[in-house]
């Protein structure tokens, strides 16, 4: 089986050896291979449908595999739930939710908390630290829906540091936000490149991922391109995945993409 | 009228004590239960499945008597076969889940209400549905305190769980939580206590008892741990002006204490300073428009 390598980095932390993913009588994914490097900051783009959420929720082992394996280093993902944190999108949680910001952030605590055992002092500096790195600690006692969108998204990034993860797992993290809350994203995931962590996050922008994300994935079912953005996001890859979309959007990528690269 | 009058004269009476004591407890477990249906939007799911457990409770009724273990079996089975049966039609046909329910609960609830009239003599359809506090036996009162032990302690316990479940299902399930299981043990836990509660307030009036005192706490409250401390103690306060009220005034037991349940709701949705109607007129203060810090 040949294996795409997404990033030319030594250590490839998360590896998809042939995956299938079936959803009753409909394939989600189709013998789809890719490696993640360590450290990497990835997009994973597809038309509607391509299985972009069904590749995240794969790796969590939401979906039995039909055919392939999903490796973290060398273990089962299921060996290594808590260093995955996976961030659903924004509109499936109920923000009226009697919750405070430093309430959520704890919540990264509770899995690897026992039954009978209490709050402890590590337990709190973890969800402090938290709050810090992600410039909420004055936000701490505010309910949730008190917050701006960006700030909400940053409350569950700040949940997920809590956890102790290192794989960030994110399920369209920019849709809802504007301009402003979308660079103060990008420039945390950054970031957290940069401090060793891995980030794979589901994208509709294509031009988003194009600037911000240096390894990308392309799928439509099947693996169409992984590796440097650049490559992966070749006209050739785009007509590929989004052949046959219907281009009655102003905003439709395929539209963009051919205006920007066959002019005239 | 003195002070001894109103308070104390009322429950020098055997079967007044019984009656407050059982109703105390079962506040315990419905202002906890009542608050995670209320969180989790089942709020009506609730009442459609309390009605559904009548042919279950009627028939363990006809064959076993007031075998309590009978009972509350036979309202569990009835209670899963409601849920189950419609989650399995919604699935499997076009009908939406809840359509499948409310179609589903009126038929049980029908059938129930057949069984109960082949009965005749033996009881009334009034007592089942709205039950008697003042009849509360010994037993009752027995089933009450297990049922309500049972409750508390499953919360103190699996507190954690139970909070993440009900904000994130999906985090829970990521980090390795089993939802499934809690769906399931809460609603055994609610038909446990229904069961419980059949006596004291009947089938249909216990929820009030569940619900009231959490959407209640639900204006009031910003903080998941004070949430169920408060829907507990205005099940409680309700409960107790309930039974006085019915007492002094000769109204019907379960009624009285929903109504009082219900006036408190109604005070707090007016006067909620923060989700209520008052503060929705003020200027800059409705819900969540609260932006700048203090």
């Amino acid at each position: 089986m040949r294996v795409t390598v997404v990033s030319s980095s030594t250590h490839n932390i998360l590896r998809f050896v042939d995956v299938t993913v079936r959803h009753g009588s409909v394939v989600a994914l189709d013998h789809v291979s890719a490696a993640i490097a360590c450290g990497s900051l990835t997009a994973v783009l597809g038309p509607n449908g391509a299985g972009k959420s069904t590749l995240l929720r794969a790796i969590l082992g939401w979906h039995p595999l039909a055919s392939g394996e999903i490796r973290i280093g060398d273990h089962h993902t299921h060996h290594q739930l808590p260093r995955l944190a996976y961030l659903p999108q924004r509109h499936l949680l109920d923000w009226d939710f009697p919750i405070t910001v430093r309430g959520v952030v704890e919540q990264g605590r509770y899995p690897s908390l026992g039954v009978f055992s209490r709050f402890s002092r590590h337990d709190h500096a973890c969800v402090d630290r938290a709050l810090e790195e992600l410039d909420i600690a004055d936000l701490a006692a505010r309910q949730i829906s008190q917050l701006s969108g960006g700030q909400q998204q940053r409350v569950f990034l700040a949940r997920a540091l809590a956890q102790g993860a290192d794989i960030f797992l994110l399920d369209e993290p920019f849709a809802g936000l504007d301009i402003h809350a979308t660079e103060e994203l990008v420039h945390i995931l950054r970031s957290w490149r940069a401090q060793g962590r891995t980030v794979l996050a589901v994208i509709h922008d294509l031009s988003l991922a194009r600037e911000h994300f240096e390894n990308a994935v392309l799928l439509k079912t099947r693996l169409i391109a992984a590796g440097e953005t650049a490559s992966v996001l070749s006209p050739a890859n785009l007509d590929q995945a989004y052949r046959g979309g219907h281009c009655v959007h102003a905003h439709d990528p395929l539209h963009g993409v051919r205006t920007a690269q066959f002019p005239g | 009228m003195s002070f001894h009058e109103l308070f104390i004269e009322p429950f020098t009476f055997g079967f007044m004590q019984r009656g407050l004591c059982s109703a105390a407890l079962l506040s315990l477990s419905g202002g906890l239960l009542g608050s995670i249906l209320v969180l989790r939007r089942l709020a009506l799911m609730g009442d459609a499945l309390s009605h559904s457990l009548l042919p279950g409770v009627a028939l363990a009724f006809l064959v076993f008597g007031t075998n309590t273990l009978a009972l509350f079996l036979g309202a569990l089975i009835a209670g899963l076969l409601t849920a189950l049966g419609s989650a399995l039609l919604s699935r499997l046909t076009r009908v939406k889940e809840d359509a499948a329910f409310g179609s589903l609960f009126v038929i049980f609830f029908a059938a129930g209400v057949a069984l109960v009239s082949l009965m005749r003599a033996r009881i009334d359809l009034m007592h089942f549905l709205f039950g008697n506090i003042l009849g509360v036996s010994p037993a009752d009162l027995r089933l009450s305190a297990a049922a309500s032990a049972l409750t508390v302690i499953v919360f103190l316990v699996f507190r954690r769980g139970i909070l993440l479940e009900t904000f994130d299902p999906i985090f829970n399930r990521a980090t390795g939580g089993r939802g499934g299981w809690m769906h399931l043990s809460l609603l055994a836990l609610i038909v446990l206590n229904l069961v419980a509660a059949l006596q004291a307030m009947g089938i249909v009036l216990a929820l009030g008892l569940f619900l009231l005192p959490a959407v209640t706490a639900y204006l009031w409250c910003d903080h998941f741990g004070r949430l169920l401390i408060t829907s507990v103690c205005v099940a409680l306060f309700g409960t107790f002006a309930g039974i006085l009220l019915s007492y002094h005034a000769g109204l019907a037991s379960g009624a009285s204490i929903v109504l009082c349940l219900g006036a408190v709701f109604f005070i707090s949705a007016l006067a909620s300073p923060r989700y209520g109607l008052l503060a929705r007129i003020r200027p800059h203060e409705g819900k969540g428009v609260v932006r700048s810090p203090e």
